[in-house]
């Protein structure tokens, strides 16, 4: 029996779930090799909609799109910020070998705008990746979106409010974002094209900090003199 | 020499009816009290002929067009026609209200024979819907006289033009009027007639200016021509005959200057990035709408795409009367190289890529895109600097690893720290900078992991203070 099924293994002729990770759908590596496994054309999705939501800023969420936003800007693609929270710091980007000529910052003042940029960049050929944080965003805006990812072969990631995680959404990709430890973010799939959600996985980062410096602690910990010059 | 003369009878009528999508009855008024000085076809067909009072003509149609005939708007009209003919002739003079004299003996040989080029300004002027008489002449007055006379011939022939100059009648022949009169009462009625008679004799009797303006006609006498040389920038007025409500209706008129400023560009072998337009309104100033792309660029339907999303945004205070179009910019064109035979390469990525910034300049505002940049400053705030994205140009003078350990976000307004926190990863750093410039900071900067797991930049000032200042996304 077993040997019967060795044979059809062996000779491909039986489909396994296993190696769905070798479908042709294209898609950007996205430079987490854990990541990559668990993502259906192993990486970021092109001409599909991606969410993620993070719990909090700072935990490591944009180190995961680094690789890509490093791959794609030294192909001369542009890469979008649509109305981010904070300044994308120009150091630490050019620090992680990004190229800023073909990065562009839009500030949109209205939910129209902010939509009508997002199809915009989407439909350009010249597009590599689009990175939003919209306000607030109805059902059909998403829809609307995601027909837009698909009519262009970029990559697009929206960053929303953890709390719509229990909604659902037409997204093809959907990622909650957690913090964990220094070296680890934890990145719950909740929805992918292909397969069952994943909890937990824990993806390697790159630590802000290498080495924990040991005598930090003392120098800080003691109050500071108060003579200054 | 051989000239030729264009003359047009109905510029301003046609001038206006340009910017109409579909024909209107039009007439052109003058005088005190207004009577019609010239009626278009459709208006014609109902009867409205020059002459008639404004009262009559309204009364035979209601829904006709008045326009005032003003001189000055006729000149600046007849430049414009300067503008396209001079792409197709030499040396032109203009003779205002409503003539234009070309060279035509030099250019023969360029449109193929003097047929060639009556040919090409016969489609040209039918492509722009105008009317115009052309005639041909050995001198510049003789040209003129048979254009105006409507007698004009596609021929260089010496002794048929001769022909029907001798047939034009003495009151035509733009003499002074007084000694037009003696030569009626002469008897002489046609020039072929006064051609004949002795100059020594004319002189005598109609004065010398009378006899050096025939001998002008007829070519003994030199006639020198001040010629027109075509403006350096690009400059195109519209004038509607009906005020325009919407501003989708300044679509139509606006894309046939952008249609006209497209083969400009083309014939001068230049791409521009700015257009000024302006709309006039009856009482208020005129608005200003520029056009900016990012690229230099020639095509009129880029042009429209732009200027379709600034209309769709504006609100126009009163009716428009007319607008205007200018470029004063004109950006030599470069042909792009590197191109596979698929057309795939970074100049075509390129292309999209500045249509992009384009669009979404126009729509958005010029300040609402930004690109990014490092300065070379030891200050957080100096480090990152904006650029609108014309100026932007490649600031990597230094390389990654001079770069110090910083924050992916950087807060635009430093937060107060409420929590000590959780672990201290690195510091510090300390950045005191900016003596010079007065805009001194002098903080300790930390990277510390807070409670709630995220990784922040924290600095404490010199009152003792803890801020937030940045995130390591």
């Amino acid at each position: 029996m077993s040997n019967i099924i060795d044979t059809l293994i062996n000779d491909a002729r039986v489909w396994q779930a296993r190696q769905q990770k070798q479908t042709s759908a294209p898609a950007e590596s996205t430079g987490f090799a854990l990541l990559d496994e668990h993502l259906p054309g192993q990486g970021w999705p092109r001409g599909a909609l991606i969410e993620c939501m993070p719990e909090a800023l700072g935990i490591g969420e944009l180190q995961l799109l680094l690789p890509a936003i490093k791959r794609l800007t030294g192909t001369r693609q542009a890469v979008f910020w649509i109305d981010p929270p904070h300044i994308p710091y120009a150091p630490a980007l050019a620090r992680a070998g990004v190229d800023l000529n073909r990065i562009i910052q839009v500030s949109t003042q209205s939910r129209q705008d902010h939509l009508w940029t997002l199809e915009n960049c989407l439909r350009s050929s010249a597009t590599g990746l689009v990175i939003a944080w919209p306000d607030q965003m109805k059902r059909s805006d998403i829809r609307r979106i995601q027909l837009a990812a698909e009519s262009g072969d970029s990559l697009c990631i929206l960053f929303r409010d953890a709390r719509h995680a229990d909604n659902s959404s037409p997204a093809a990709l959907r990622l909650k974002l957690a913090a964990s430890d220094p070296q680890h973010i934890q990145t719950d799939i909740l929805k992918r094209r292909g397969g069952w959600p994943v909890q937990a996985l824990k993806i390697p980062i790159t630590p802000v900090v290498t080495i924990p410096d040991t005598t930090t602690a003392q120098v800080i910990q003691g109050p500071w003199p108060e003579q200054r010059h | 020499m051989l000239w030729l003369y264009l003359h047009f009878p109905y510029l301003l009528l046609e001038h206006f009816s340009q910017s109409d999508p579909e024909p209107r009855p039009m007439a052109l008024i003058s005088g005190k009290p207004a009577k019609v000085l010239q009626a278009n076809p459709l208006a014609a067909a109902k009867g409205v002929a020059p002459g008639q009072s404004v009262q009559t003509a309204t009364a035979l149609m209601p829904d006709l067009q008045l326009i005032p005939a003003d001189l000055t708007e006729q000149q600046r009209i007849l430049r414009q026609q300067a503008v396209w003919l001079y792409r197709h002739v030499a040396r032109i003079t203009l003779y205002a209200p409503d003539g234009i004299l070309t060279e035509a003996g030099s250019l023969c040989r360029l449109h193929g024979g003097l047929e060639g080029l009556w040919k090409t300004l016969e489609s040209e002027l039918d492509r722009r819907n105008l009317t115009a008489w052309l005639a041909c002449g050995h001198t510049p007055k003789a040209a003129r006289l048979l254009a105006r006379t409507r007698q004009g011939q596609c021929t260089d022939d010496r002794q048929v033009l001769k022909q029907s100059l001798r047939s034009i009648p003495v009151e035509h022949a733009e003499l002074d009027p007084k000694a037009t009169e003696r030569l009626q009462r002469m008897g002489l009625q046609s020039l072929g007639r006064i051609f004949q008679l002795p100059d020594r004799e004319l002189a005598r009797r109609l004065g010398p200016e009378t006899c050096l303006g025939l001998q002008k006609l007829v070519g003994t006498a030199a006639d020198p021509q001040k010629e027109w040389s075509p403006p350096a920038h690009f400059h195109r007025r519209l004038d509607f005959a009906e005020d325009v409500e919407h501003t989708s209706g300044l679509l139509f008129p606006l894309q046939r200057a952008l249609q006209e400023l497209e083969e400009e560009l083309r014939w001068r072998q230049h791409s521009t990035d700015t257009l000024e337009i302006q709309l006039h309104h009856r009482v208020e100033s005129a608005t200003d709408l520029p056009l900016r792309s990012t690229a230099p660029e020639h095509r009129a339907s880029a042009f429209l795409a732009l200027l379709r999303l600034k209309l769709e945004r504006l609100e126009l205070i009163s009716p428009v009367i007319g607008a205007t179009l200018q470029v004063e910019r004109f950006i030599s064109r470069h042909t792009p190289a590197g191109d596979d035979l698929f057309g795939e390469s970074d100049s075509g990525r390129d292309e999209a890529w500045q249509h992009l910034l384009s669009r979404l300049q126009t729509r958005l505002g010029d300040g609402a895109l930004r690109a990014l940049s490092v300065q070379d400053d030891h200050r957080p705030e100096q480090a990152c600097q904006y650029q609108s994205i014309d100026t932007a140009k490649t600031g990597a003078a230094m390389t990654r690893h001079a770069l110090p350990r910083r924050p992916l976000w950087f807060l635009k307004a430093p937060q107060p720290l409420v929590h000590m926190p959780l672990e201290w990863l690195a510091g510090p750093e300390r950045i005191s900078a900016g003596w010079w410039d007065g805009e001194r900071i002098q903080r300790d900067y930390y990277i510390a992991r807070l409670h709630s797991g995220q990784t922040g930049w924290l600095f404490r000032d010199v009152t003792g203070g803890w801020f937030i200042h940045g995130w390591f996304g």
